[in-house]
């Protein structure tokens, strides 16, 4: 039992009722998976939001390792009304990472759930714990020599499938859209309660991975960028590795081709001539990860200028847009699809690239792995651009359509430009949308950037909101300003399912501005 | 006949899938594990410093990977335990510079190592 005072309890617990808490909680999981020391939180507290650390500092950290734990664990919290905040790798760099929404919530750590619990050869499906990484099963799946392929995101050596796609995360590969390609989950509820989506609730049931919907209303989409459970399983579906893989890269050198680009390549994506997230890069995210260095063009203060940018192009052989996608079936396929891709790209003005060994740098290699599903963390290169550790994900929704790109593109990189930040974006070709991902980078050991960096997300959010574009997910630190731009009776819904199920506001509240 | 077709191609499309499958990463050969399963990823291919061959202090590596630094996320103890954090330490400390390793030098000097956090 520790004597020294608390720093960090959560909101409206006494000190004597969160010591008894953690004892209960110690009992059930054992001393040393309890951690309530400020030194030993500190892994739990690093994040890249320009927000000062003690906002989102956690009370404690438990570390169950079992369902039954959880289980029991949540009768304590209930008893003494007590938030918790469930993290599974807890690797969501610059949305939040592993600390908790607010202040003083109590982290419940999955990763040592790190069990692959099933995977179907023949129906190609996965059964996954939280703690379980994108290297993990790349590793698993290697070892049993399974010619299987999943989808992940960039940070995919060290993040999870079951945490991305519970924040609802986007990867590379036909089955990028991550949610959507997953079939089934278990989730812990306030109240202890197991539930099973589809058709994992009926008994003896053997398609709880192979069909999502079950019967009655599909309960899964509650369960993602919320607060209503802790989701403790989940399925996914994983593609059969292609005969043929064909990645390549087509670079335009304007930064207005991007709406030809984009006209361009939308059929062929909804056709599922190209079936995967196809990326849109623009030249200051391959830049960094070409290992240019910004002082070399950019010395002072303030946003990079555009003929620094261009320079850095002329130099280093980027496109303005960088446009990477790939094939995948046989070769007898591929070699038909592949005319209409290099049609698409003479009649465009794209340059063509497949080799990247010659042709591309290190960007392209890193491309070209996440397109098959192979891990790396090569995209973590974005992160030397400024230094200092500070990056946010702005991250709105577009039409697929060139128009809205180029005006999305525009909007953006002027607001940033104002603070002092450089456009580094991409967009990821959903299916009909687009992700369009900017990293807001800046440098944390900076107060100035600090402020500054908060000050530009929070007039991103809102110049954009007015003009009707909504971002697919956030971080922490924005989650109740960004649900306010959906509108209230949405927010009202939400509001009620979290009344009926977690009455005592226990499971994360302020998640996503979900709270009672 | 069509359905024999059909066996054909499957086969053969599960044969082309076992030789993806096969081409898999070359063995670690002797680093330490979470070396070759996490830090390598980084600090092997230019993205964060070298940190083989410089005999920094076991020490300032476990600090370092529990709070992380500038961009570099922490690690937990759910992630890397004590003894593999311990392991790892050490072996990084003592390690010669990886011949493989396509790091970049420059790097923090482990007087930049951060100080634990007040709350």
């Amino acid at each position: 039992m520790t004597t020294t005072p608390r720093n960090v309890l959560p909101k409206g617990v006494s000190a004597n009722d969160f010591e008894q808490a953690l004892a209960q909680i110690r009992a059930i999981v054992g001393a040393e998976y309890v951690v309530a020391e400020d030194t030993a939180l500190a892994p739990y507290n690093k994040i890249m939001m320009a927000v000062p650390d003690e906002q989102h500092a956690p009370s404690a950290a438990v570390m169950p390792d079992s369902v039954e734990q959880i289980q029991a664990i949540m009768k304590v919290l209930n008893q003494h009304r007590i938030p918790v905040y469930p993290i599974s790798t807890g690797k969501n760099l610059g949305y939040g990472s592993a600390a908790p929404v607010e202040r003083g919530q109590l982290v419940m750590d999955l990763r040592r759930m790190n069990r692959i619990l099933d995977v179907d050869a023949e129906l190609c499906t996965a059964l996954v714990e939280p703690g379980v990484t994108y290297q993990q099963l790349y590793d698993y799946l290697q070892e049993k020599k399974l010619p299987l392929w999943f989808s992940c995101p960039a940070p995919s050596v060290i993040a999870g499938p079951l945490g991305n796609m519970v924040d609802r995360g986007v990867g590379y590969t036909p089955y990028g859209e991550h949610f959507l390609f997953s079939s089934g989950m278990e989730v812990v509820l306030a109240d202890g309660e197991v539930l099973r989506t589809g058709m994992g609730s009926m008994p003896g049931s053997n398609t709880w991975q192979v069909f999502k919907w079950g019967y009655g209303p599909t309960l899964d989409g509650i369960f993602t960028q919320s607060n209503y459970g802790i989701v403790t399983k989940m399925g996914m579906w994983l593609m059969p590795a292609p005969p043929d893989y064909r990645p390549f890269l087509i670079q335009y050198p304007e930064d207005t081709d991007i709406t030809k680009i984009v006209d361009a390549l939308r059929p062929l994506r909804i056709a599922m001539v190209i079936p995967n997230a196809v990326v849109i890069a623009h030249t200051l995210w391959e830049a960094p990860c070409t290992k240019v260095n910004r002082a070399d063009y950019h010395p002072g203060p303030g946003a990079i200028s555009d003929e620094a940018v261009q320079k850095i192009r002329k130099d280093h052989n980027l496109g303005a847009w960088n446009v990477y996608a790939a094939l995948y079936g046989t070769p007898e396929t591929n070699a038909a699809n592949w005319k209409i891709i290099e049609q698409v790209a003479a009649a465009t003005g794209g340059t063509l690239i497949t080799d990247s060994t010659e042709q591309g740098g290190r960007a392209t290699q890193y491309r070209f792995d996440l397109m098959k599903g192979k891990p790396n963390l090569g995209e973590f290169d974005l992160y030397n651009w400024r230094g200092g550790g500070g990056s946010m994900w702005f991250a709105p929704v577009s039409q697929a359509k060139g128009s809205e790109t180029l005006k999305q593109m525009q909007l953006a990189k002027g607001i940033l430009a104002k603070y002092g930040f450089d456009y580094v974006g991409e967009f990821i070709v959903g299916w009909r949308d687009m992700h369009h991902v900017i990293d807001l980078l800046y440098d944390r050991s900076d107060a100035e950037q600090m402020k500054k960096a908060h000050a530009c997300f929070d007039e991103l959010l809102q110049a954009f909101a007015r003009e009707g574009y909504g971002v697919y997910r956030a971080n922490t630190a924005f989650a109740e300003k960004v649900a306010a731009t959906y509108g209230p009776v949405k927010r009202d819904v939400e509001r009620r399912l979290k009344r009926a199920l977690d009455p005592n506001n226990i499971i994360a509240p302020g998640r996503c501005g979900i709270s009672i | 006949m069509q359905s024999n077709k059909i066996r054909i191609l499957v086969a053969s499309l599960a044969l082309s899938c076992a030789h993806i499958a096969l081409a898999a990463d070359p063995p670690a050969e002797g680093r330490d594990r979470t070396y070759a399963k996490v830090c390598s990823f980084c600090h092997d291919k230019g993205v964060g410093p070298a940190i083989l061959g410089r005999a920094l202090p076991a020490a300032y590596i476990e600090n370092v990977v529990r709070h992380g630094f500038r961009a570099m996320p922490s690690f937990r103890s759910s992630e890397i335990d004590n003894t593999a954090l311990a392991s790892v330490a050490r072996w990084v400390s003592q390690s010669p510079a990886s011949k493989a390793s396509t790091a970049s030098p420059a790097s923090p000097a482990p007087s930049a190592a951060p100080a634990t956090k007040a709350q």
